[in-house]
């Protein structure tokens, strides 16, 4: 308990809320976390992804992001964003092949201000559903560094840390690639879906995360804390 | 990259209706969705979705039945369940199910396997389809609504395509143009229209096209705004003139003035105003093949030149079915134009054999006595002979019936499987015999003998004395009547044929739960309903034979509610429809035709409607079942 006060994510908000300076990052802190121990079906998420230039958050950047919420079991596209940030630089072609974001189409997106405050705004209060979260965990972070001298943190289920949980559980070894969200989403029978793009990404994520929770033993009644990073 | 949320977009925008969408209503719509996943035999609404929703299925399967857990059917990928859209509606269907059938059907749907589902809020549905009311009437009337709306508008089609594909305007437009100068004035045009008995005027100014006027514009933009009558025609008159070449073919007329929703159409010649062809004109067109090809049937001199002209029989039901005439034209005339064929065999035969002894009546029954032949049917006939007839005379009828069965044969008409021809000689008999076959099947009722007899229920004079079949119908129709021995037998019979339950990805669903590869289309759908139309028929002393006819005369009925028939038109049409269209891809597949419709071969739409009429179908056998159980 003592644990929890003084190490638990809320704790840390706390008191990261009493150095953050006003804005974004503050409204982000001042709205608490869901408590550790919440049944999974009370908990709200936000299931996320980004594209990037590249895997280094100190010399890569964000190009797009794609959120949309989650909660009691069910997947809601009403309020789902799909947000291009536009970094006033010219795109490596070979990147382009991959998350297909153009220099015109960057050109059209927003500073990079405008689109972490419109998903800050979104996780206010929610858990960050992502899949191999360092991506997203790290750029975000290197972002709020940027925009508001300060690092938050954030409460994160990551899918492919619960597969590799319940793989790890089995003695037999398995191939790493099994861990990817297209072959994660394959096993469970889930439909095929459009890489890279970061709004399908996201509702792949969340649309596996319901998945497996359907198929653990305590189902929509697990706690938080038993999937948190 | 352009577009968002593209996965759930790409997989919503394949599914009927909502593939009519624009793209920014779809935008709207795929906005109103929750995702959810339903795991193996769990109920349904799913966990999370508190507000009345359609489910369209993502991936894996549901399954419905009612509350004895019948099965109900099922639902596969991309299927929309509509059960749970609103409370009231499923309240107002219940209401008619249990009109037709007597009972509740509370029904309760599970997942049969692991389902992800896309949940579209009802209420939000409504908002952004509020411009295609089409859609949410899809998901709100009953399964007989829908199914008349189909109707509706495939008949609707029918009568304004119905129009020659290979006829030039040439032929048949009116020339030369009647013409109105520009700057005349509303009343001298008006006056010009009604000594001609013109419903339009064609507007020129220095010889040259510049409009149209038509009795509706002179009501719209006269009367109604107050115009005076000296003010000049050009006020009034349609700018944007569409014109067509006299060289251009009918069809592509027809679709000129489909597409741009008029009625006339000027004619022109090397770029000169030549005159005018109207929809009218067009529809006048219709019928010309079939009545053509009955006059060589009666100028034909042999068997052989017979067959010959009976090889065009696919193409002329090709040709009507392109042209959008209804299966019950079609039906019509694929079966005047066998018994024009039989008639002239018969004439044939009379050259041949000599005059008939005494006199007689050649009889069609099934499909042909019906008026509903396709261009795969069977033979079925019959002799009805004077009592006269002496022993002696036998021989010459059975030349007759083997001459004219054999020379049908010849046309493409194969032997009936069943025997039931003039040439088996149970079926070629006196007056009297036949008297005494009706009289053992509708006194003494058994359930083989009567199923097997049927057809003889439904029997039509195409040659020689009428009056021997009708005092034959009214004996009859008078003992069906207050028979309830007789009808109970039929009905048995009658809800043998069950229709299946729906579709299960590509295949057809069963009652038990199986699956077959394709639907028997004549076994499955059409012949319940002629069954059911024939009870009808029979209980209230309906001489029709034809099944739409027998089921609009027995509406209203102590039979048959007015809805009731109404619903179980709609059904056989769209069924009897759809089995023409079939044959005629069969046809230009160059395969032999059958009744057998692979699933897959079926839009999404198809689909739904077919589901629909076997429901028709279902609930009102449930009611003779319970009527005569």
């Amino acid at each position: 308990m003592f644990f929890e006060r003084w190490f638990g994510l809320n704790a840390k908000r706390l008191r990261l809320l009493e150095k953050a300076p006003k804005g974004p990052l503050k409204d982000f802190l001042a709205v608490p976390f869901p408590e550790s121990d919440t049944p999974i079906k009370h908990v709200d998420m936000l299931a996320l992804d980004f594209e990037t230039t590249g895997l280094q958050p100190s010399k890569d950047h964000i190009l797009s992001m794609g959120f949309t919420s989650l909660s009691n079991g069910v997947i809601t596209l009403k309020d789902s964003q799909h947000l291009l940030v536009n970094n006033q630089m010219n795109l490596d072609r070979d990147n382009v092949k991959i998350h297909q974001i153009t220099d015109s189409e960057q050109a059209s997106g927003e500073p990079l201000a405008v689109v972490v405050e419109a998903l800050l705004q979104q996780l206010a209060g929610k858990v960050m559903l992502v899949h191999y979260a360092q991506v997203e965990r790290t750029f975000l972070q290197q972002a709020c560094l940027h925009l508001y001298g300060m690092v938050p943190v954030f409460p994160i289920i990551d899918t492919l840390l619960v597969a590799k949980r319940r793989f790890d559980l089995s003695d037999t070894s398995y191939d790493p690639s099994r861990l990817r969200l297209v072959n994660l989403r394959e096993e469970f029978q889930l439909p095929a879906h459009h890489e890279h793009n970061a709004l399908n990404d996201a509702i792949a994520t969340g649309e596996l995360l319901l998945a497996q929770l359907q198929q653990s033993e305590q189902g929509m009644n697990t706690p938080l804390k038993n999937l948190l990073v | 990259m352009s577009t968002e949320l593209t996965d759930v977009k790409d997989f919503i925008k394949a599914i009927a209706p909502f593939d009519g969408l624009t793209e920014s209503l779809l935008s709207a719509l795929i906005k109103e969705i929750s995702i959810c996943y339903v795991r193996e035999g769990e109920q349904l609404p799913a966990q999370g979705i508190d507000k009345p929703s359609l489910y369209v299925i993502r991936k894996g399967s549901l399954r419905s039945a009612n509350k004895n857990n019948e099965l109900i059917g099922k639902f596969a990928e991309g299927d929309i369940c509509a059960l749970f859209c609103s409370e009231q509606q499923r309240t107002e269907q219940q209401q008619t199910e249990q009109q037709y059938t007597g009972q509740n059907e509370d029904l309760m749907v599970t997942a049969e396997e692991d389902t992800l589902l896309y949940a579209i809020d009802f209420d939000g549905l409504k908002t952004v389809c509020q411009s295609f009311p089409n859609i949410v009437e899809f998901f709100s009337a009953s399964a007989a609504n829908r199914l008349s709306k189909k109707v509706a508008e495939i008949n609707e089609q029918a009568v304004v395509a119905s129009t020659l594909m290979n006829t030039a305007i040439s032929h048949f437009y009116h020339g030369p143009a009647v013409t109105i100068d520009v700057d005349e004035s509303i009343q001298a045009a008006a006056i010009k229209m009604t000594e001609l008995n013109f419903s339009c005027l064609l507007v020129v100014k220095d010889d040259a096209l510049v409009g149209i006027v038509t009795d509706k514009d002179f009501r719209r933009r006269c009367i109604a705004q107050g115009l005076s009558l000296t003010a000049p025609v050009g006020d009034i008159m349609s700018e944007s003139v569409h014109m067509i070449d006299v060289k251009a073919r009918a069809y592509d007329a027809l679709i000129k003035m489909n597409s741009a929703g008029i009625h006339h159409l000027p004619v022109g010649k090397n770029g000169q105003l030549a005159g005018m062809v109207t929809i009218t004109d067009l529809m006048k067109q219709e019928g010309h093949n079939a009545v053509n090809m009955s006059s060589m049937i009666a100028k034909a001199h042999s068997v052989d030149e017979l067959a010959n002209i009976a090889k065009l029989l696919p193409k002329l039901q090709i040709s009507m079915r392109k042209l959008g005439t209804t299966a019950e034209n079609v039906g019509k005339t694929m079966s005047a134009i066998t018994n024009a064929f039989t008639r002239k065999l018969i004439a044939m035969a009379i050259e041949k054999f000599g005059d008939a002894p005494v006199p007689f009546a050649w009889v069609s029954a099934g499909s042909q006595a019906r008026q509903e032949q396709t261009v795969n049917s069977d033979q079925d006939n019959a002799l009805i002979i004077d009592d006269a007839m002496q022993s002696k005379d036998e021989p010459w009828f059975k030349q007759l019936a083997e001459f004219v069965c054999d020379g049908l044969a010849e046309c493409g008409y194969v032997y009936c499987p069943g025997n039931v021809m003039a040439s088996n000689d149970k079926w070629r008999q006196k007056q009297a015999v036949w008297q005494g076959y009706f009289d053992k099947w509708v006194n003494q009722p058994e359930p083989l003998a009567l199923m097997n007899s049927s057809i003889f229920f439904d029997l039509n004079t195409v040659y020689g004395e009428e009056r021997y079949l009708q005092a034959l119908r009214e004996r009859v129709l008078a003992k069906t009547q207050r028979n309830t021995l007789f009808l109970a037998h039929l009905s048995a019979n009658a809800v043998k044929l069950r229709p299946p339950l729906g579709f299960f990805r590509d295949f057809v669903l069963i009652d038990n739960g199986k699956h077959k590869k394709t639907l028997d289309l004549k076994h499955n759908g059409i012949a319940p309903i002629v069954d059911l139309a024939r009870i009808y028929a029979l209980s209230e002393g309906i001489c029709e034979v034809n099944t739409l006819e027998r089921l609009k005369q027995a509406a209203g009925t102590p039979s048959l509610s007015k809805d009731a028939a109404g619903s179980l038109i709609s059904a056989f049409e769209f069924l009897t429809m759809l089995k023409v269209e079939h044959q005629v891809d069969q046809l230009l597949a160059d395969d032999d035709t059958d009744n057998y419709l692979a699933p897959n071969a079926l839009s999404q739409l198809d689909r739904e409607h077919l589901k629909d009429a076997f429901k028709v179908i279902k609930s009102m056998q449930s009611v003779r079942q319970t009527t005569y159980g």
